[in-house]
């Protein structure tokens, strides 16, 4: 959760943990230490485990900012971390994002426990996703290590990461929704009761999961408890690593829209005409920042992260998202985030109070928005109204909109109306025009070939 | 001491003995592995391999 300084305007708020927590101030973003945990603080740093982690980007970096900017009553630190374009949450990512999540803490959790450290907790929360790459970004999570004790996190890890990939590997659900409904993790006992019976027979699915549902203690007869060692531990995150790479998080049979334009696609014609005008539309617009609604496979996000524009790429389909992520590593991507969200139910808020995470709503604002082939699917299927959609996106739109017209005669659309063609009387494209005219002013429009379709560009004109 | 799995508990509580019993079938697992690989070894000789891939410490 994001406080406000005492000194700032409001105060408003709590910290889970007693170790430290976030600010902001001065529109930059700042984490206080406390005296708690200033020991733990310390082993960071003269360990050389900081130096490691955040040499390799596995460690958000950070400045000792304590001079300039000095803390609450009990503080020990002020610091100045790296900040991030954009905030994701792990209900909004693709399996393979969970995964590589995952296996980035376990990797620092093996790398931390050579320093003397470990992870005093497992949550996919600590991590954020930067230049197409996960990033640890909870630098208060490290603690020192007892090589006598099992892994405290281990039970989160398993909860956190490890369940919801189970679930996917054997039902094919992707895990954004899972993780929407059990944000802090799914209790094994759920998660066995969803899992079908030929998972009992995967042994890593027997240990790590139906036998925590079995045994209820830590302590043998007569309260003993047995030994543990580093080597022990090592092993077991060892496993645990080796399972995360070998569970599928791939697409299964039901490829939703992915594939869309080089499978169903309505003519590479219309694809080739549509890449055209958009490159046109979007060029030298004085923009940094877009959101690519509706991205299907990323084919017109690639476009724009090419004129280093940094893209925040959302799908409804999680087959989408995973294939744009996947395709992001072993080349130079640009900045392509691909969030699994549906645009007609984006992310509420979350947390205690609802305040510790923002919805997507509140965090998506970019100066472009580009939603290509997406309204129909909201107007004609989600029964969105026009003038909302137009609202909604001058909301996200900070400077322009590139927006495609699919008209009510277009193929694609007789799909979506098949059993209610007197609905939407109104979907045409005078009404469309009047209903985005209210917040934007129209540039330039550009008709994609002969197909019907029309590729607008606007510019915002007035503040939602 | 039995907990309920659906009350809040700390992250770690109640794994303790898991990860005890984990380790240890991982343990005997990887000691009948390298038992079944000199057994191997002994019956069937090795191919020469370059140095480097002879080196122990070589995963």
């Amino acid at each position: 959760m994001i406080q406000t300084r005492p000194d700032g305007p409001v105060w408003s708020g709590y910290s889970r943990d007693p170790s430290g927590f976030m600010f902001k101030l001065n529109d930059q973003y700042y984490r206080q230490v406390n005296q708690i945990y200033a020991g733990n603080y310390d082993l960071l740093l003269s360990s050389g485990l900081y130096h490691e982690l955040s040499q390799k980007k596995m460690l958000i970096r950070h400045e000792d900012v304590s001079g300039s900017v000095p803390g609450t009553p009990g503080y020990y630190k002020t610091l100045l971390p790296q900040q991030l374009p954009f905030i994701s949450y792990p209900y909004e990512w693709s399996p393979s994002q969970l995964r590589d999540a995952g296996l980035l803490t376990l990797r620092i959790t093996r790398m931390a426990m050579e320093k003397g450290m470990i992870l005093k907790d497992a949550t996919p929360f600590n991590v954020q996703f930067l230049e197409g790459r996960p990033l640890f970004i909870d630098t208060l999570s490290f603690m020192t290590y007892d090589s006598s004790q099992p892994w405290i996190a281990y039970r989160q890890f398993c909860e956190c990461f490890l369940f919801p990939l189970y679930l996917h590997h054997y039902l094919g659900t992707g895990i954004h929704r899972l993780l929407a409904a059990w944000p802090e993790g799914i209790p094994a006992i759920h998660a066995a009761r969803m899992l079908p019976g030929r998972s009992r027979l995967n042994a890593g699915a027997w240990m790590h999961l139906f036998l925590q549902t079995k045994i209820r203690t830590d302590n043998l007869p007569g309260g003993r408890r047995p030994s543990f060692s580093s080597g022990h531990l090592q092993r077991l995150l060892i496993h645990l690593e080796n399972i995360l790479q070998r569970l599928s998080t791939g697409n299964f049979s039901d490829k939703g829209w992915s594939g869309y334009y080089t499978d169903s696609i309505l003519s590479q014609s219309y694809l080739a005409d549509k890449e055209r005008c958009f490159l046109e539309l979007i060029d030298q617009l004085p923009i940094t920042s877009a959101l690519d609604l509706g991205a299907n496979d990323g084919y017109f996000t690639r476009l724009m992260a090419q004129k280093n524009i940094r893209v925040v790429a959302v799908d409804a389909e999680w087959q989408c998202m995973e294939t744009l992520y996947r395709s992001l590593s072993g080349q130079k991507p640009g900045d392509i985030l691909p969030l699994c969200v549906d645009i007609a139910d984006p992310t509420p808020p979350g947390g205690f109070a609802g305040t510790e995470r923002e919805g997507f709503t509140a965090r998506a604002r970019a100066g472009l928005v580009a939603a290509l082939a997406l309204i129909h699917h909201l107007v004609l299927s989600r029964n969105i109204p026009l003038p909302a959609l137009a609202a909604y996106f001058a909301q996200l739109a900070s400077q322009y909109l590139i927006i495609e017209f699919v008209p009510l005669s277009d193929k694609k659309s007789q799909e979506l109306i098949r059993n209610k063609d007197s609905y939407h009387s109104d979907y045409n494209i005078e009404n469309f025009e009047s209903c985005f005219s209210r917040y934007f002013q129209i540039e330039k429009r550009a008709s994609i070939g002969d197909t019907g379709r029309v590729l607008y560009r606007m510019k915002k004109s007035v503040c939602p | 001491m039995i907990r309920s799995f659906l009350l809040y508990i700390d992250p770690g509580s109640g794994s303790y003995l898991i990860q005890v019993i984990i380790a240890a079938v991982l343990g005997a697992a990887f000691f009948f592995k390298n038992l079944w690989w000199k057994f191997r070894s002994f019956f069937i000789k090795p191919k020469k391999k370059s140095s480097e891939e002879n080196d122990p410490n070589t995963p």
